[in-house]
């Protein structure tokens, strides 16, 4: 009887112990496949399609509550852009990200590690002219100060100014 | 009155221009094959202006469709119009807005979508949905605007080609008051869809605001949101109907281009046709007429000598 039992005792922790081996051996197993590292970008313009199905290390976008950074596996998210730049990094603690400035948009992370960012309008940043940043801004204020309280030519002075703003801080210049 | 007429008409028939027993004059046939040559001059030069716009069209249609992409994920792919049930639009009020162009000579790219506009609206009509109409395009105007007549509540016409995002956003601001004052529960975009120059689909996308599951909870709960997530995905889809109706606009108008060079291809081919058969018709009646001469001299010299 006690043998008996002895022997469904031992049956028992060996079929615990194959099992814990089993599930050691699968663990040792998936961690030797390569994760995927690298993110799948794609950046639209209407008139221009910059990056379709990029495999890139790390996008950062200029989001709402400042710029954030997305990588492979990152939380879905969506977006909506501000005035700002947008950088790629192609690799991984790469020193010399692509910049582009956008004026505004939308970024959705998807769960598969996908980022769509739309925007009508986006430049590359060593495109823009830095005097040509600081003359419309000027011309933007002006034009903000003179306006009517509450009407269309108020809210689209208001935006050029930001956007101007925007650039200027994208390009190093302080406009006031 | 009538029989007189026809007297007169049987003594000169070169002063009042009548086909006299179905026989052309020589004279009639030429006239006819002059203006059949510049028609078919006309129609060639349109086939040519029509397949250089068409490349331009193809290669706007080509960035629009990764523009658009990005949306994806938040509505329906496009569903093909030919035994399409439209039995996959959610809600209860929608909005059809079917793609036409301005300008006529293009084959039959409006007649297939206004005929499955009509198709479409009977269709949900008879599901028990309330159906208002937006229409894009002059041809479409025209053509829906006494079988749908009061459920056409805005149409868009003038619009320049080639067309682009600026003013893609703006015909949709006038879509998206409509919608957002009608309180519409989805849109169904019918538009060409163009394949390659010798074919084009008639297809329809249906796009309809991002909702919370069953009116409550939070909308989209898969995505995080970075600022107020409302007001984002309220934006974001007014962002998603200027996107889509870009793509539709860019695709749809590919498909009247690559019609409108077909269309005058054909109109080139049957006028080159039209006339190979008058310069026979024209040959033959001016060897009768020359035959007819010589008899006569032949005769008139023959009763002088003999």
């Amino acid at each position: 009887m006690a043998l008996l039992g002895v022997a469904a005792l031992s049956s028992t922790m060996l079929s615990r112990t194959n099992h814990f081996l089993r599930r050691a051996a699968r663990a040792a197993s998936m961690s030797t496949e390569a994760s995927p590292t690298k993110m799948t970008l794609n950046f639209s313009l209407p008139h221009e399609t910059i990056y379709s199905g990029a495999e890139v290390s790390q996008v950062i976008l200029p989001g709402e509550s400042g710029e954030y950074g997305v990588t492979v596996k990152h939380v879905p998210m969506v977006s909506q852009l501000q005035p700002g730049v947008l950088q790629i990094l192609h690799e991984e603690g790469s020193s010399e990200p692509e910049k582009y400035f956008v004026a505004g948009g939308y970024a959705l992370t998807h769960e598969n590690s996908v980022t769509d960012v739309t925007c009508p309008e986006a430049v590359k940043l060593d495109d823009i002219d830095p005097d040509a940043v600081s003359k419309n801004y000027e011309s933007a204020k002006a034009a903000l100060a003179s306006a009517a309280d509450g009407s269309v030519a108020q809210a689209e002075a208001q935006i050029e100014v930001e956007t101007n703003k925007a650039m200027g801080a994208a390009l190093g210049l302080a406009l006031a | 009155m009538a029989p007189l007429r026809l007297t007169a008409q049987r003594a000169a028939p070169r002063f009042m221009n009548i086909v006299q027993r179905g026989m052309a004059t020589e004279k009639q046939i030429f006239n006819q094959m002059v203006s059949t040559k510049n028609i078919q001059k006309i129609t060639s030069s349109m086939k040519m202006v029509s397949a250089a716009k068409l490349k331009g069209d193809e290669t706007r249609m080509k960035l629009a469709e990764p523009f658009n992409v990005w949306s994806s994920a938040l509505r329906a792919d496009p569903v093909e119009c030919e035994d399409a049930t439209y039995e996959d639009v959610p809600g209860n009020k929608c909005l059809v807005v079917p793609f036409t162009s301005e300008s006529g000579l293009c084959g039959g790219v409006n007649s297939f979508i206004s005929k499955n506009t009509k198709k479409c609206i009977a269709s949900l009509s008879e599901q028990g949905k309330d159906v208002n109409v937006v229409i894009v395009g002059e041809k479409g105007r025209s053509a829906l605007r006494r079988p749908l007549g009061d459920k056409i509540v805005g149409s868009a016409t003038g619009v320049v080609y080639p067309g682009n995002f600026a003013l893609c956003s703006s015909l949709s601001q006038d879509v998206m008051a409509e919608f957002n004052s009608g309180e519409y529960d989805s849109i169904v975009f019918l538009y060409n869809h163009y394949v390659n120059p010798a074919v084009y689909k008639q297809m329809y996308q249906v796009v309809s605001k991002p909702q919370a599951e069953n009116g409550e909870g939070e909308i989209m709960p898969e995505y995080d949101c970075d600022g107020d997530k409302d007001e984002v995905v309220e934006n974001m889809f007014e962002y998603m109907i200027a996107s889509q109706m870009f793509y539709c606009y860019m695709d749809a108008g590919a498909a009247e281009q690559s019609s409108r060079m077909a269309a005058m291809e054909n109109a080139t081919k049957n006028a080159g046709e039209m006339i190979d058969s008058l310069t026979l018709q024209y040959n033959r009646a001016r060897q009768a007429r020359i035959t007819t001469e010589l008899i006569e001299i032949i005769s008139g010299a023959s009763a002088i000598e003999g």
